[in-house]
């Protein structure tokens, strides 16, 4: 329903503003000058109005054939990171992919990244964090709610300028330095992929917000089935052809990445906080043990253990890529890794340093600023080239946006 | 070691034989172990100790009653006997087991009695000689290869109407006296024995290169199937069986093809039987593909198995040796579905308690090739008369379980009818049924009405059923209620009604399963098990049932001697039919048949390593489904037992498995009567073969070839901080705030121009308004944007030359941006809000300023900051600000 406030229009004056609003039309971008050129960079990248000074600076780096200038001009506009850049990011926080979700400690934390010119790749594994500075009406960061961040988009607070990173994610939130996980072991990540289930969501959202590709995308039946837990059922409704030709496509490789996560757990009050709004990230350290496991490992690891008895029984959480071998290596993994290992730390580092995860960056900034997705042979070389460049340049983010505009500018 | 005096078990006739065998062992009460099982020892033992003789448990205990030797009671009167007694206890053994059984005229007693035909082993005036009779047509030693057993599986005279299920009783019978009688000799501990020496069979299999695929299969894939299954799809969807690169496209292929069966290839079964995506006639499009891949199959040579590869010797599941995980507590069962006979229209009561309640199939029930039934739509159902026995059995004794291993076809039916033993929807005695995730007993009693209501459900939350395999036990007594146990646990649901009597049960009910008695309660879904015991079972007794399991299983012996230096060495695996479309290969250990007493004399000082194995299946490895290829173990003297062998699961994967019981499960392609099994090793002894993996083509980026705009739209965000940073009015201003908080979800949330929608625009219009509002209120901030512009005036005096320009140029700085092509003109705005002009559609239309300066008497002061708001709003909202 939509409502006027305080305006002193009526429905009829709304109906009728609209009418000439419509009639106010734009051109076709042909022929297009670097003024124009400029104020498309810095639509799409900042996603606001420029200035006409900011355009005439950005005009004459066109015009001085160093459009690029003109893109990382556009980014010191503000409204880059809280609008571009967390309107790109947030998607990633949530199950429903929805933008329209609150500033959360994984936005911040890619936005910071970015921001820094940090290795982008470090978001999988990096012990960082990024939170606000100190203000009024700022309440701390706390690992049981959100309010932190909800406080710095209420107040339109500059992420440009007021996100601080200097502190590393475990001295913020107690997490062992070796189990932080970049935004994988965020309290937005884990209220949204670690409550309740099995933790394969977290692995699975990985996958579709940082490779670019859901598990179909990725399913190898001819993988080893070895890794497979007990509440995966090898005949689903009592036909095992369904695991066989589907479910084990997704699982031989999800399984034994997912045990990565085998330690993390999202506790809420299931009876009074349904959604988990106050819940918290909960790591089962050296020495602590479930009961029901009898390990480090949570429970959700060990649940419905009689679907398939034959299953595995995760112990720890030891790590391996089986997508090394078949036909996902065309995910590119790196050969300077091992491809296996304890903990989200160096899973999201396997992943994040794969060819498929930069591809995937350069794409969705692609999309963000081109606001299409690749249409031909030709867009995909160019794809090619700022992969290229985003690897050189120390996978600095910004370097895809600023590739990206000038690509685009001219469309 | 002596084991080859024990009784030898063996699969004889297959069909018969197997499930007969687990029917005896697991009514036997002389069980003693059960040997080369190594990790069920324990188990074996706490069974010995819990009471495997069907009397244990707490609670039932003292309550057991009608136990016979047998196991079970069957309480019909027996024939007449006259003439002399027994001579012997051996003769009071074969009266009781099996002369009780076939002595009536419906079975064998209108023959073979006495002065009938020979062998007269059922005559009715002397036990003694049909003894005799008896002794020359069983094998004591090995019931099921008895004549009597053979004749009557051949085809002679069966009381039922299948003659597989009149031979299994019948080896019941003889295997009963045989316990009885010969506990010395008959035992049930199971023997390996070595299967025959078999190498593997040649096969077909799949060309280097795809020229063949090319010309017959490869066709039909990129024709109908690359919309998907390529890689250059709009959306691509593995596997890539119909790329524009026939190798990527052959690569993916092969596993969907089956070349011995092109009938069993998965392109076939998906369009006959799963009627994916066919492009005219499932069954047409399914006969094509059919034909194409016999057409390639055809045109391949048969060759022998990989000659790289390191493979054991070969067996079907014919040459295994019946074992049993366990032995199922069936002292108070009054009837039993094992579902092996495998077709027909009757599902067998082999309870062996009178009278014997068939059940009678009809609808669309098939039959698994696992034993078992599945309803799809449809039902089994035993007559009034026969399901008379549960009222007089049930209610003699006040308490029952009900006990079945079931898979549900879904978790969507709701109100569905697993076990029932009811006269329509409203009324009954018990059932068993599904709602969604849920368990539901209902039982009638004292305290519940004639249709058992209320139910005891299992909780929604928990979601206690699964579309899986499950064991459900439900148990009903006065003292505890009803009850519901899951894969041998007892479910957290506590029973609302108290527990009563049942005298007041009808007995003129029916018992069905898969349905109401009614046909109008559909439970779709799969049985291997169905008993009703007319007693509770003990939790123990409960969790005894959970841990045999359901089916028929076999220990499969793949020799491997002539790798390892061990005479008679083999990889022990216990093999089930998993279900129809499977198998599954479980607990793999390493054993010699070597009779031996020293570990040392039998394994080298060294050892021997194991590792990367396979099974094979039909002269090639399964390509899905491999759970053993990380194997990596050493056989030693220092874990080697000569009894239990070696097992290969607790050093499956040094330091990562917690596994005792490990298994893969392997599609089935021929049948379980004909495929040939296998086994291959990366390496084992000194013999290697490095697997090699075939290297992926890499398939190329893939974009969508259509037109998409260049052009897009601001998103919601977006038009928030581009109205504020147009119109100088912070995000955080209340009444934008306010406003946006309310409209944020009507702005678009994604750029593309194709999405754009009315009501967006009616959300801008709205954010608009309420920007420019915020503007021309704040009288500091106008100023400033306004400069010179006269808000204190009427709209006659404002909207002079010169107060429009500087309106209209404010807008054209503040919004449009000095001369940006793509933005309108400033004519183009003097037209839209001063001049008027003609719109796209041909209409005529006057000026926004002219047509809001139109007042019933002089417009006021207050119009001319109106109109400023409108004029802003109009131009702020308009594809100036969102178009990007």
């Amino acid at each position: 329903m939509i409502r006027v406030q305080k305006n002193r229009f009526s429905m009829f004056g709304v109906k009728r503003v609209l009418l000439f609003a419509v009639l106010i039309q734009c051109a076709f971008f042909t022929n297009a000058g670097s003024r124009d050129q400029a104020k498309r960079i810095h639509d799409r990248i900042a996603g606001v109005q420029a200035s006409d000074a900011v355009i005439d600076s950005m005009a004459a780096a066109i015009d001085g054939e160093n459009p690029g200038a003109a893109a990382f001009t556009a980014m010191d506009n503000a409204a880059f990171y809280n609008v571009t850049l967390k309107n790109m990011v947030t998607p990633w926080t949530n199950e429903e992919q929805t933008a329209f979700a609150p500033l959360n400690d994984y936005t911040a934390t890619v936005i910071g990244i970015v921001r820094d010119d940090l290795d982008f790749r470090l978001i999988l594994s990096g012990d960082l964090l990024y939170i606000g500075s100190s203000g009024p009406g700022i309440p701390a960061y706390n690992n049981s709610n959100n309010e932190h961040y909800a406080a710095l988009e209420a107040q339109n607070v500059s992420l440009k300028d007021n996100l601080v990173g200097s502190s590393p994610q475990s001295s913020i939130t107690g997490l062992p330095a070796e189990a932080t996980a970049g935004v994988l072991t965020s309290r937005a990540a884990a209220q949204a992929f670690f409550k309740d289930g099995t933790n394969r969501a977290m692995f699975r959202f990985t996958l579709l917000n940082h490779l670019c590709t859901d598990l179909e995308g990725v399913r190898d039946t001819s993988r080893p089935a070895d890794r497979i837990r007990q509440d995966v059922s090898r005949s689903p409704g009592g036909n095992s052809s369904i695991f066989l030709n589907s479910c084990i496509g997704c699982h031989t490789g999800m399984d034994p990445m997912a045990q990565s996560f085998a330690y993390y757990q999202y506790e809420y009050d299931e009876e009074n906080d349904t959604d988990g709004v106050f819940g918290r990230l909960a790591y089962n350290r050296e020495g602590d043990v479930d009961p029901e496991t009898g390990s480090r490992v949570q429970a959700k690891y060990h649940i419905n253990s009689n679907s398939f008895k034959y299953g595995y029984i995760t112990p720890n959480d030891r790590w391996d890529n089986y997508w090394r071998e078949g036909q996902n290596q065309s995910l590119g993994w790196d050969e300077g890794l091992p491809g296996g290992g304890s903990g989200a730390k160096s899973m999201g580092q396997e992943l994040a340093h794969s060819d498929a995860f930069s591809q995937c960056q350069v794409r969705k900034v692609f999309r963000t600023v081109c606001l299409r997705e690749p249409l031909s042979a030709q867009d995909n070389t160019q794809l090619g080239l700022m992969t290229t460049a985003f690897k050189t340049s120390n996978y600095k983010l910004k370097q895809v946006f600023a590739d990206s505009a000038v690509y685009c500018m001219g469309e | 070691m002596n084991r080859m005096n024990d009784m030898i078990y063996k699969s004889s006739p297959f069909l018969i034989g197997i499930s007969s065998l687990l029917n005896q062992l697991r009514r036997q009460v002389h069980l003693k172990r059960i040997v080369h099982q190594p990790l069920l020892i324990g188990a074996f033992i706490a069974l010995m100790l819990g009471g495997c003789d069907g009397h244990s448990g707490s609670g039932a205990e003292n309550q057991i009653f009608d136990d016979t030797s047998s196991g079970v009671a069957r309480d019909r009167d027996g024939p007449q006997l006259s003439g002399p007694a027994a001579r012997s206890d051996d003769v009071q053994a074969f009266r009781v087991n099996l002369w009780n059984e076939l002595a009536a005229d419906d079975r064998c007693g209108d023959c073979h009695g006495a002065g009938g035909q020979t062998p007269r082993f059922v005559s009715l005036v002397d036990i003694n000689t049909s003894y005799d009779a008896a002794l020359t047509v069983v094998n004591l030693l090995s019931p099921g290869e008895s004549r009597l057993v053979a004749k009557i599986a051949g085809g002679h005279s069966c009381w039922e109407s299948s003659d597989s299920f009149c031979a299994g009783e019948i080896q019941r019978y003889i295997s009963n006296w045989a316990a009885e009688s010969r506990p010395e000799t008959f035992s049930t501990e199971i023997q390996l024995i070595a299967p025959p020496d078999k190498s593997v069979s040649s096969s077909k299999n799949f060309p280097e290169a795809p020229g063949a695929f090319e010309g017959t299969v490869y066709p039909i894939l990129t024709e109908y199937c690359s919309a998907c299954h390529s890689d250059s799809a709009p959306v691509p969807q593995t596997p890539y069986f119909a790329s524009s690169d026939v190798n990527t496209a052959y690569e993916a292929v092969q596993s969907r093809m089956d070349l011995e069966t092109p009938s069993n290839s998965r392109l076939v079964v998906r369009l006959r039987d799963e009627f994916h995506n066919c492009w005219s006639d499932c069954s047409l499009n399914a006969a094509e593909m059919n034909a194409a891949i016999q057409l390639f199959s055809d045109g391949v040579e048969t060759t022998e198995v990989d000659p790289n590869l390191v493979v054991s010797k070969a067996v079907t599941l014919l040459d295994g040796v019946a074992t049993t995980k366990g032995v199922r507590h069936t002292a108070n069962a009054i009837a039993i579905y094992e579902f092996t006979t495998g077709s027909g229209v009757t599902a067998f009561d082999t309870s062996g308690v009178a009278p014997a309640m068939h059940l009678n199939l009809s609808g669309d029930v098939q039959w698994l090739g696992s034993a078992g039934i599945r309803i799809n739509n449809g039902k089994a159902q035993a007559t009034t008369s026969s399901s008379k026995k549960l009222a007089d059995s049930i209610v003699a004794t006040g308490e029952y379980s009900l006990e079945a291993w079931v898979t549900p076809a879904n978790v969507v039916q709701e109100d569905a009818r697993i076990l029932s033993y009811s006269g329509g929807v409203s009324a009954r005695n018990f059932s068993l049924g599904q709602t969604l995730y849920n368990y539901d007993f209902l039982n009638r009693s004292s305290t519940t009405n004639g249709n058992g209501d209320p139910a005891l459900s299992t909780d929604d939350d928990e979601e206690i059923l699964q579309a899986t395999l499950q064991h459900v036990i439900v148990t009903y007594d006065p003292n505890n209620g009803r009850r519901i146990f899951v894969n041998g646990d007892l479910v957290d649901a506590v029973d609302s009604v108290l527990g009563g009597t049942i005298n007041e049960w009808n007995d003129t009910f029916a018992f069905v399963i898969g349905n109401e008695v009614s046909s109008d309660r559909l439970w779709q879904g799969s049985f291997r098990y169905v008993a009703v015991h007319n007693r509770v079972l003990s939790e123990t007794q409960i969790r005894q049932n959970f841990e045999a399991g359901v089916g028929e299983l076999y220990s499969l012996l793949f020799d491997v001697s002539e790798y390892v230096g061990v005479e008679q060495a083999y990889i022990v695996f216990e093999v089930s039919q998993f279900d129809g479309d499977s198998y599954l290969f479980a607990n793999p250990y390493f054993f010699s048949l070597e009779t031996t007493d020293s570990v040392d004399a039998l394994i080298p000082a060294e050892g021997f390593v194991m590792k990367g194995m396979r099974i094979g299946i039909n002269g090639r490895e399964a390509v899905v489904g491999q759970t053993f290829t990380h194997l990596d173990f050493t056989v030693q003297r220092s874990n080697y037992n000569l009894e239990t062998g070696a097992s290969m699961i607790a050093q499956y994967v040094p330091g990562v498995s917690d596994n005792e019981e490990f298994g893969a499960v392997i599609a089935l392609e021929q049948g379980a009567e004909v495929d040939e099994f296998f086994l291959t090793f990366e390496q084992i002894g000194d013999r290697e073969n490095v697997f090699v993996e075939a290297s992926p083509s890499v398939p190329g980026l893939s974009f969508q070839e259509s037109e998409q705009p260049r052009i897009g739209i601001r998103t919601f965000e977006e038009i928030n901080h581009t109205m504020s940073e147009m119109t100088g009015v912070a995000v955080t201003e209340s009444g934008v705030a306010e406003t946006y908080e309310q409209v944020r979800q009507q702005l678009p949330s994604a750029e593309s121009i194709d999405g754009f929608l009315s009501s967006h625009q009616m959300a801008i219009t709205q954010m608009a308004i309420q920007y420019c509002d915020a503007l021309v209120e704040d009288t500091s901030l106008r100023a400033g944007y306004f400069s010179g512009f006269n808000f204190g005036v009427n709209p006659d005096q404002a909207f002079n030359t010169a107060g429009t320009d500087i309106v209209v140029d404010a807008f054209i700085e503040n919004m449009l941006g000095t001369n940006i092509t793509v933005q309108p003109t400033r004519d183009e705005i003097i037209g839209v809000l001063v001049d008027g002009g003609v719109a796209v559609g041909g209409e005529s239309f006057d000026g926004l300023i002219d047509t809001l300066n139109v007042c019933p008497s002089d417009c006021d002061t207050e119009r001319t900051e109106t109109i400023v708001k409108a004029s802003c709003a109009a131009v702020l909202g308009s594809a100036v600000m969102l178009i990007q």
